[in-house]
């Protein structure tokens, strides 16, 4: 019999300690585990590190809190709403230090990392300056008498923060047929602790239907949470799309220390929990509305 | 299939429509080709190859969805609808980069740089002269920083020309270009590197020795000087005289408009 994993957000945030590392599956405007970012916040977390592929609102709304102080990722940016003003802000001040990686580099430490290795190879970034700035990245000769490689020091991340389609309360992960990120693919793998929100936890019997479709065992994750819309305002395909209203009201208020502070008053710590978030940001007609997906 | 070879040159054209036009005449039959997130112009230049002379180029939308069938060109180009009806999810981790590293395929790659040099290395780090104390934080690098160094053919496309942008050195190298030119490049074991760059006023591409910047064409009504003008660096004067840029044909302008990208998204990229 496996263990039971299924769990509350409060409690599955609470596994996140000040100081972690925590790797958060995003892909700029897709599929971050924003249920997650967003309590961690509320249980006003300190001295966090992120590791992300493309980071977008979850990182700068992570900014805005004074959660992180370093961030370990190919690239921040909200793509059609701009630069995440806030993160760009902390790095400028010296409040957050970044350790740029190529997406094959983040692949490479992360991918070490879950395997127990070392370093792993990648021949992207050379000739770059990002190699000269970075401990964690060193020119390293072929043994076999080829060209030079860059050696990728293995990450191990402390959490991963995952947003899945379902599960069963045992934490085996089914993930529906679309775009998948190497956030999904690697991180978990890597880090220590596990924790997934879904859009549904369901009976077993629907996971071992289309067993292809699980891409995470249970005894993999540590803690899982039913989570409906638990990415939003970000997308989450099939489910719904991202939310272009709320991205343009938080570039509208990030610029502004007041405004900033009111918007997370109003979507992050106000609301007593997700339920009430997902009222906040509009009730059942706005879901309905980023449920529609093809008219993005 | 449209008439597109018999079609005369558009008269009411405009300077986007032109850069795709050019952009889509570097793709051909047996190309394969991604675009990454902000890049309206390289998704709309692989369409219109698609529907005109290299119909048979490969196209990975996002970096994860095969031969997408889009509606049209959504207000994203890192977001679903664009991978809409796609017949292979390429998973990122496992797939998308062992195609990209394999060295067969995708060896063209549409790069848009915030600062791009005079020899052809781009920048979308940080501005300022401290890595870790920036006076402006960029994006950063994401796949830009890989697909400089691992052997494809570059093609920058810029729709902002101007000496804030096309500077004489970076400030950081975060896309390998010809490094600091003539042989820099092949000395440190890269293949590949910038072929043209794109801008809304000329094509340019590198001297075959010095590996400089030099403009190969100017677009309808553009002068050298205007170019040097706008450009942060000396460009080398030209030997006799330019030639211009092809201008695109009244069916080119008319897929763009009514078929790839009818809601203009293109246009978002202008004017920044």
């Amino acid at each position: 019999m496996s263990a039971e994993k299924l769990t509350t957000l409060d409690d599955a945030a609470a596994l996140v300690r000040d100081g972690d590392t925590v790797a958060i599956q995003n892909m700029a405007t897709q599929a971050a585990p924003m249920a997650l970012v967003r309590e961690l916040i509320r249980q006003g977390r300190r001295e966090l590190g992120v590791v992300c592929l493309v980071g977008g609102i979850p990182v700068d709304w992570l900014a805005a809190a004074g959660a992180i102080n370093r961030l370990i990722g190919a690239a921040v940016s909200m793509e059609q709403f701009g630069l995440c003003q806030r993160y760009r802000k902390a790095v400028e001040a010296g409040v957050i230090r970044v350790e740029e990686l190529s997406e094959t580099a983040l692949n490479a430490r992360l991918g070490a990392g879950a395997r127990n290795l070392p370093f792993l190879p990648t021949r992207g970034l050379i000739g770059t300056d990002l190699i000269d700035v970075n401990d964690n990245l060193v020119m390293l000769d072929d043994p076999f008498g080829g060209p030079s490689v860059v050696a990728c020091k293995a990450l191990v991340p402390d959490v991963a923060l995952v947003h899945a389609h379902k599960a069963d309360r045992f934490g085996n992960i089914g993930y529906e047929p679309t775009a998948l990120w190497p956030d999904l693919g690697i991180m978990p793998k890597a880090a220590t602790t596990v924790i997934v929100t879904v859009e549904e936890i369901v009976d077993s019997e629907v996971l071992r239907a289309n067993p292809d479709r699980t891409v995470l065992p249970g005894f993999m994750v540590d803690a899982v949470v039913e989570a409906p819309f638990g990415a939003h305002p970000t997308s989450f395909y099939p489910c719904y799309g991202y939310d272009t209203a709320m991205h343009l009201e938080w570039i509208g208020s990030a610029r502004d220390d007041e405004a900033v502070a009111g918007f997370l008053e109003k979507y992050v710590t106000g609301p007593a929990d997700h339920a009430a978030y997902l009222e906040a940001a509009g009730g059942s007609e706005r879901l309905a509305a980023v449920e529609d997906w093809e008219a993005s | 299939m449209s008439d597109w070879q018999n079609s005369p040159p558009a008269e009411d054209w405009t300077i986007d429509e032109l850069m795709i036009a050019r952009l889509a005449a570097c793709f051909a039959d047996g190309d394969q080709a991604c675009n990454g997130m902000a890049s309206f112009v390289p998704v709309s230049a692989f369409w219109l190859a698609r529907l005109t002379h290299a119909p048979e180029l490969v196209w990975l939308a996002g970096a994860v969805g095969l031969e997408p069938r889009p509606d049209r060109v959504p207000a994203s180009t890192l977001e679903a609808p664009l991978w809409r009806d796609s017949i292979m999810y390429v998973e990122q981790y496992g797939d998308f980069w062992t195609i990209a590293l394999n060295g067969r395929w995708l060896t063209k790659f549409c790069v848009g740089s915030a600062q791009l040099d005079r020899f052809g290395n781009g920048n979308n780090s940080i501005i300022g002269a401290d890595y870790h104390a920036p006076r402006v934080r960029l994006p950063g690098t994401a796949g830009l920083g890989d697909m400089g160094s691992i052997g494809k053919a570059l093609y920058y496309w810029n729709p902002n020309h101007n000496p804030r942008s096309l500077v004489e050195n970076v400030d950081f190298i975060s896309c390998a270009g010809y490094l600091g030119g003539g042989t820099e490049r092949a000395d440190a074991g890269l293949e590949g590197g910038p072929e043209l760059v794109i801008t809304n006023l000329c094509v340019m591409d590198f001297h075959p020795e010095t590996r400089h910047m030099q403009v190969a064409s100017l677009h309808p009504g553009v002068t050298f000087e205007q170019v040097q003008e706008a450009t942060g660096f000396e460009l080398p004067t030209p030997e006799g005289q330019l030639s211009t840029t092809a201008i695109p044909t009244v069916e080119q302008v008319r897929l763009i408009r009514e078929v790839i990208d009818p809601d203009d998204m293109r246009r978002r990229e202008f004017g920044g």
